[in-house]
């Protein structure tokens, strides 16, 4: 039986007046990719930052693994095994690669060694060994994105959360962290994936939820999602189809 | 390792120091200096240099120690390594109490708050009864397990040997966990937190090694000097100097710190006790009865905070990471 490792119960987050996420609800399973789209202002972010701890929600559940996370801080959701990447990119900067890796494997284990060859082995599966002693901060951005991804999966993550991993890639780039993420997946993880590339999305994704305004638009397989006028309209734009 | 061996080695060469110079209660005043500072940096370096945590009240807890030790010596007739440790206690109730607010707050608010609870605490040591207010707290006798607490050698080596433990902790850290997750902190807090990094609890452990570590170096100094008031164990004044020696020497290192004390206090010494000014009438560069020459006379004692500032703002304009980072390749 197909379980749900994520489940988003109602969930609003309000700033004062400003509704960022009214009412949103919907369920993630198990070794799923699970794409999260929308315009920008839709409050993909903001829902990112409330499933993962930074930000308390205003009413409803984020229930993860069985248990209810509403109020867990970053780093205890972390430790239940949910990891997530930032959009705009967030290197330790003076650290070195490796060094950056290591700080995410200490989550698991406390022993410098063992956290090294965690690390180690990590850089291996996104192909940055050979930069594992330079500083981060010195990185290029499709550089710093491998980087937040072998940092987050040193924390051996069950679900991961990666906010536009694509953006800013050229192409070969981009094909390349689909492959990790594919290859991330079928090792058992789960993947929560937010994503301006839609091109990026269909290819990867098995079940997509639509964005809008803070509201839920629609949710389907990448074909039900392009295949749907409210979604072109809203989001995909004429052009999409041409 | 190596570093260890570093640390075996300097220490070493500094245990042999005052053989070399002599029983001359002068240097070795000026070489306690000198170790104290470097201990006291070291300390602070690892709330403010790992952590990046900059504590602008380091003082509260070098007077925290040296209060507490005091007062359980004069007063209550205490062993002064008991009162050491009840110092210990104090110093980390302080902080504790600090950290668990302050620390939930982020950039600059840490710094201020920890010079208004460094002010708070020196007030009160200076309104209450119990520290001997502005009168502050003298110890005319204090003995240990008979060794001659008159003379200047013991305190060196207890400077030393809490010099050496102090690095060693910061030799430590750095390459453990807790060392790294402090520096993610510094880096980036939301990158550190989402990577399950319990922001306030190893803020606070940082404090806590911190203040523990300053607090024997304020039990030390006052049974050293056996005289205290808040002038000497409470000013701001100390604790911007704690800052200033990391900052020239090089936040963030090891040796950064105990190379700016080397650096700085003799210098600062020089300056007060006019070394410099004789030097200069002496060589004949300037004429002891011209105008310059009194100037100095006369100015150049006070100068030394003055000079410290003039080589904080040359540090930061020219090398932000201290004289330490000149030395360190760009990888």
């Amino acid at each position: 039986m197909i379980q749900h490792l994520l489940h988003i119960n109602h969930v609003s987050k309000h700033f004062g007046g400003n509704v960022a996420v009214s009412d949103i609800s919907f369920s993630v399973d198990e070794k799923q990719i699970f794409g999260l789209i929308g315009p920008n202002g839709a409050g993909k972010t903001t829902l990112f930052n409330c499933i993962s701890g930074f930000y308390p929600v205003t009413s409803g559940h984020i229930i993860f693994d069985n248990k209810t996370i509403n109020n867990l801080r970053p780093d205890e959701v972390c430790h239940m095994g949910m990891a997530r990447t930032w959009q705009r990119v967030k290197p330790l900067g003076s650290l070195t690669v490796l060094e950056n890796v290591m700080i995410g494997a200490f989550s698991i284990t406390s022993a410098t060694r063992e956290a090294e060859d965690i690390a180690i082995e990590q850089l291996g599966s996104v192909g940055l060994t050979d930069y594992a002693q330079k500083t981060a901060g010195s990185l290029s951005i499709g550089l710093k994105k491998k980087l937040e991804l072998a940092r987050v999966l040193a924390t051996h993550p069950k679900m991961l959360l990666l906010d536009e991993i694509c953006g800013g890639l050229n192409h070969t780039e981009t094909e390349t962290i689909l492959d990790i993420i594919r290859e991330v997946r079928n090792k058992g993880a789960t993947i929560v994936f937010i994503e301006h590339d839609m091109k990026a999305v269909t290819a990867i994704c098995d079940w997509i939820v639509v964005l809008n305004s803070g509201e839920k638009l629609a949710e389907g397989t990448p074909e039900e999602i392009t295949g749907n006028p409210e979604v072109i309209a809203a989001y995909l734009g004429g052009g999409y189809n041409a | 390792m190596k570093q260890i061996a570093i640390i075996a080695v300097l220490a070493g060469i500094a245990a042999l120091l005052p053989l070399a110079i002599g029983d001359s209660p002068y240097f070795i005043g000026v070489l306690i200096s000198v170790l104290m500072m470097a201990a006291l940096s070291s300390a602070w370096n690892i709330l403010g240099g790992y952590a990046g945590q900059y504590s602008f009240g380091h003082a509260a807890y070098f007077g925290a120690g040296a209060y507490t030790t005091m007062i359980l010596i004069s007063k209550f007739n205490f062993n002064p390594l008991v009162s050491m440790v009840a110092g210990i206690i104090v110093a980390c109730i302080i902080a504790l109490i600090t950290g668990s607010i302050v620390f939930r707050l982020r950039g600059h608010y840490f710094g201020l708050a920890s010079i208004a609870v460094a002010e708070i605490v020196r007030l009160s040591a200076l309104n209450f009864d119990f520290t001997g207010g502005a009168q502050g707290i003298l110890l005319s006798d204090v003995s240990l397990w008979g060794i001659d607490l008159n003379s200047k050698i013991p305190f060196y080596y207890g400077m030393l040997l809490v010099l050496v433990f102090t690095l060693s902790i910061a030799l430590n850290l750095r390459k453990s966990k807790t060392g790294y997750y402090l520096q993610a902190i510094r880096e980036d807090q939301d990158a550190a937190a989402s990577l399950g990094i319990n922001l306030s609890f190893y803020k606070n452990k940082a404090l806590l090694i911190s203040a523990g570590l300053t607090s024997v170096l304020g039990s030390l100094y006052a049974v050293y000097i056996r005289f205290i008031d808040t002038t000497a164990v409470l000013d701001l004044r100390l604790s911007i100097e704690i800052i200033l020696t990391a900052i020239i020497g090089g936040v963030g290192t090891v040796w950064g710190p105990v190379l700016g004390a080397v650096l700085l206090v003799p210098l600062a010494e020089m300056l007060r006790s006019n070394v410099i000014g004789d030097v200069l009438v002496k060589q004949g560069i300037v004429s002891e009865n011209s105008g310059l020459g009194v100037f100095l006379k006369g100015n150049l004692a006070h100068a030394h905070v003055l000079v410290y500032g003039i080589i904080t703002v040359l540090c930061i304009l020219y090398m932000p990471k201290g004289i330490l980072g000149l030395f360190r390749r760009k990888k």
